[in-house]
């Protein structure tokens, strides 16, 4: 029994980074600079802009920003942090949260 | 203009001569800066976009120490229009459409000088040349210049003759302008500072003295007192801080004794902010006016408006 229940928590193990693969498609985006509601609005834009993103939503308390792909479209670091620059702001994180 | 002023004094001349040199220290260049509230070069912009402020300025102006009684309101909408070229390189346009009004007393009856119209429009650029952006705010340095066009009339007249220069809706002159810019932005305030100066050259016979300001302002968050997820609205209490000092007007070359000095305004306001519209609106108070001779003092200035990003 102890033997099964351990083989349960590798597997588990090895079945959580599963969404931060090429499957995920919510990541939450680490921005620097955001410092008014008029800024959140710049960033909006710059993410929402790129090629299968499908929601965006900015904390602007935390300074993160939740970009949620369409179906079968995933992001990557570099991509995101070239908009995060654009829009005149810093990339502080990148981390792939979840497949939809 | 010296010998005029002491003329003046003497009354050798008439007070409808002596207004247009005289009052000629109250330009309306000023109205025309503004953001925060009260100056225009620390709007922040988004890459690509455009944002447009549109502000009502009502300019009153009537402790008139040369015994004429002079009382003058300057009102008019300010419309601004920024572009952002990129993250650094901003574009902005301003079109005064202004109204003046100048009454005074001339040999025991009560005259009043008018004009409406199209004012001068300025064209300016910021570059941002120091930015550091941190977790829930930013700092940035950024130079900019600009040239005040002579789009608005300076040669009306009405029945009494050719109005004075500070009822008249345009300079006549190009004048260039520039300075610097600083902005500390975080999440509970906002500060921004500014240092300009204005080269007012001759329009015609005519030059307004050069500009020199001081800008300060400091937003500060009321609410929401705590941040909640989302982005919400800010409304922010606004006091800013304007220390103007004009040079003295000159005609034909000569300098008018009663005009330019120096003027220090508090200005308190109130701003929300949403993620695409800002509405405002602040007081200038003048607390200290060091004026030349019988230059005619300021009363306040009052500016409500609101800023929207398309």
């Amino acid at each position: 029994m102890k033997a099964i229940r351990t083989a349960l928590v590798v597997l588990g193990l090895l079945a959580a980074p599963a969404w931060a693969g090429q499957g995920a498609n919510v990541y939450n985006v680490g921005v620097d600079g955001l410092g008014c509601p008029f800024c959140a609005y710049g960033i909006e834009k710059e993410l929402g802009s790129m090629t299968g993103v499908e929601k965006v939503e900015v904390d602007i308390k935390t300074g993160v920003v939740v970009v949620t792909m369409a179906d079968g479209a995933t992001l990557d670091e570099t991509t995101a942090k070239q908009a995060v620059e654009t829009a005149g702001f810093d990339l502080r994180s990148f981390e792939p949260v979840a497949g939809k | 203009m010296g010998i005029l002023g002491a003329d003046w004094k003497a009354g050798r001349f008439s007070p409808s001569l002596a207004t247009l040199i005289v009052a000629a220290t109250l330009s309306w260049n000023e109205a025309a800066w503004g953001a925060p509230q009260t100056f225009n070069t620390a709007i922040t912009l988004v890459p690509g976009e455009f944002v447009l402020r549109e502000q009502y300025v009502f300019d009153q102006s009537g402790d008139d120490p040369s015994g004429a009684d002079r009382d003058r309101v300057a009102q008019g909408v300010i419309s601004v229009l920024g572009y952002a070229v990129n993250k650094d390189l901003m574009l902005f346009g301003v079109l005064p459409y202004l109204d003046k009004r100048l009454e005074l007393n001339v040999d025991g009856a009560r005259r009043a000088r008018s004009d409406r119209g199209i004012g001068d429009i300025r064209l300016f650029g910021r570059y941002t040349v120091w930015r550091k952006n941190f977790t829930g705010g930013l700092v940035r340095i950024s130079p900019f210049a600009g040239l005040e066009l002579p789009t608005g009339d300076d040669d009306e007249s009405d029945a009494f003759g050719r109005l004075p220069a500070d009822v008249q809706l345009g300079s006549g002159s190009w004048d260039p302008f520039g300075g610097l810019v600083f902005t500390y932005q975080s999440l509970d305030f906002e500060v921004d500072a500014q240092l300009s100066y204005q080269v007012n050259t001759e329009g015609g016979n005519f030059g307004f003295g050069d500009v020199a300001r001081a800008d300060a302002s400091i937003q500060y968050r009321l609410w929401p007192r705590e941040l909640e997820r989302g982005v919400p609205a800010f409304v922010y209490g606004v006091l800013e801080a304007n220390l103007i000092h004009k040079g003295k007007n000159a005609v034909d070359g000569i300098t008018n004794q009663n005009s330019g000095g120096t003027t220090l305004f508090l200005v308190p306001g109130l701003q929300y902010a949403s993620r695409r519209w800002v509405l405002e609106a602040a007081v200038q108070v003048p607390v200290f006016q060091d004026l030349n001779g019988t230059a005619l003092e300021k009363d306040f200035i009052v500016r409500a408006g609101f800023r929207v990003n398309f």
